[in-house]
């Protein structure tokens, strides 16, 4: 069996609320990709757009949330009961600390400031660390060449203190999506192998989500 | 010159697939793959990939590169986000060592797959 001949999951996808095609077309585009389920982030599912969804492609609820460190406990709280998944968008370092610490959450997203104090209450946590592989999609020049210097850095981390991964496309509109070899060819510039590479697109969200499930208790423990 | 058989570089065809808004044309997709590969690898890194377009009708190409750089050259082709203002997305259908494969295998099959939801 081949590394990319599984179940994918992209979990940080941001459709336009304006647009009203753009939760079935994003779902269009990453079905035909090679793509099983997306979660959708800070965004309100109508009928319509679970109506025109292709077969056998599961739609995820995600919590976006970016803010100060000394609100980021009650807002983690606030939103984990409505969401299948919570993201915090990394930024400084006292709000990776932050975040890092709250049991709560899923997915830290590109922390810019990361080091092995983070890392090790992330891994006592659980705590997934996100790479955004569209940021590397997007920019040219300088700002690329810092987000490659903070993936490479953070990918250290991830495997001194074997942490959960994640790689997002972290797309807006449909030409922001990328298939998962491509994903996987975009993560090997930055170290990444393309074994690391699949699971972390689909072996580490299957694990999230398992973690949602009403039988799990905690890490090692389930009800059967 | 001719190059003896043995001494030539070896070759991969990566067939791929563009999804834009507007169609792009040949000489710009080819202007964007060379922006984004030399951005990503520099002068010496395209110069040891040699990405050449080979054929490219608007929707479906193939791309030669050097064996041993197939898989930077995906990711460059990957790093295309825009032409002239047009988003686009770029997928690789697949890899062959022929011209003739890549049709084959991967375009034609593309081509043969499209007209079934225009029929439903």
């Amino acid at each position: 069996m081949s590394l990319f001949d599984r179940n994918f999951y992209d979990f940080i996808v941001n459709p336009s609320p304006e647009d009203k095609d753009s939760i079935p077309g994003l779902a269009q585009q990453a079905k035909k990709y090679g793509y099983s389920g997306m979660a959708l982030v800070n965004t309100q599912v109508t009928e319509t757009d679970t109506e025109n969804l292709p077969p056998d492609f599961s739609i995820y609820h995600a919590a976006g949330i970016s803010c100060k460190q000394t609100k980021l406990r009650s807002e983690i709280q606030k939103h984990s009961k409505k969401n299948d998944i919570i993201i915090v968008m990394g930024g400084d370092e006292l709000l990776n600390r932050a975040a890092v610490e709250t049991p709560g959450l899923d997915i830290l997203l590109q922390p810019g400031e990361f080091n092995h104090v983070h890392a090790r209450f992330a891994h006592d946590n659980s705590i997934t660390i996100g790479f955004d592989i569209g940021s590397l999609i997007r920019n040219r020049g300088d700002a690329r060449i810092r987000e490659l210097t903070t993936m490479r850095r953070n990918l250290i981390y991830v495997r001194k203190y074997d942490l959960p991964a994640i790689l997002t496309a972290n797309a807006a509109t449909i030409y922001d999506l990328r298939a998962p070899r491509e994903m996987a060819a975009i993560a090997s510039l930055f170290g990444m192998t393309q074994k690391e590479a699949s699971d972390a697109m689909s072996t580490t969200p299957l694990e999230i989500l398992k973690t949602k499930s009403q039988d799990y208790v905690q890490n090692g423990i389930e009800v059967l | 010159m001719r190059i003896l058989p043995v001494l030539r570089d070896k070759k991969r065809y990566l067939a791929f697939e563009v999804t834009s808004g507007q169609k792009i044309k040949r000489r710009e997709f080819t202007n964007e793959l060379h922006d984004s590969a030399r951005s990503l690898f520099g002068d010496t890194g395209l110069s040891e990939m040699n990405p050449h377009l080979i054929s490219y009708d608007g929707k479906y190409g193939i791309i030669r590169c050097t064996r041993d750089r197939t898989e930077e050259t995906r990711a460059a082709i990957a790093c295309i986000n825009n032409s002239g203002g047009i988003p686009i997305s770029t997928r690789v259908l697949g890899i062959s060592g022929t011209i003739k494969g890549a049709t084959e295998k991967f375009i034609q099959k593309m081509l043969v797959k499209e007209p079934e939801p225009e029929n439903k």
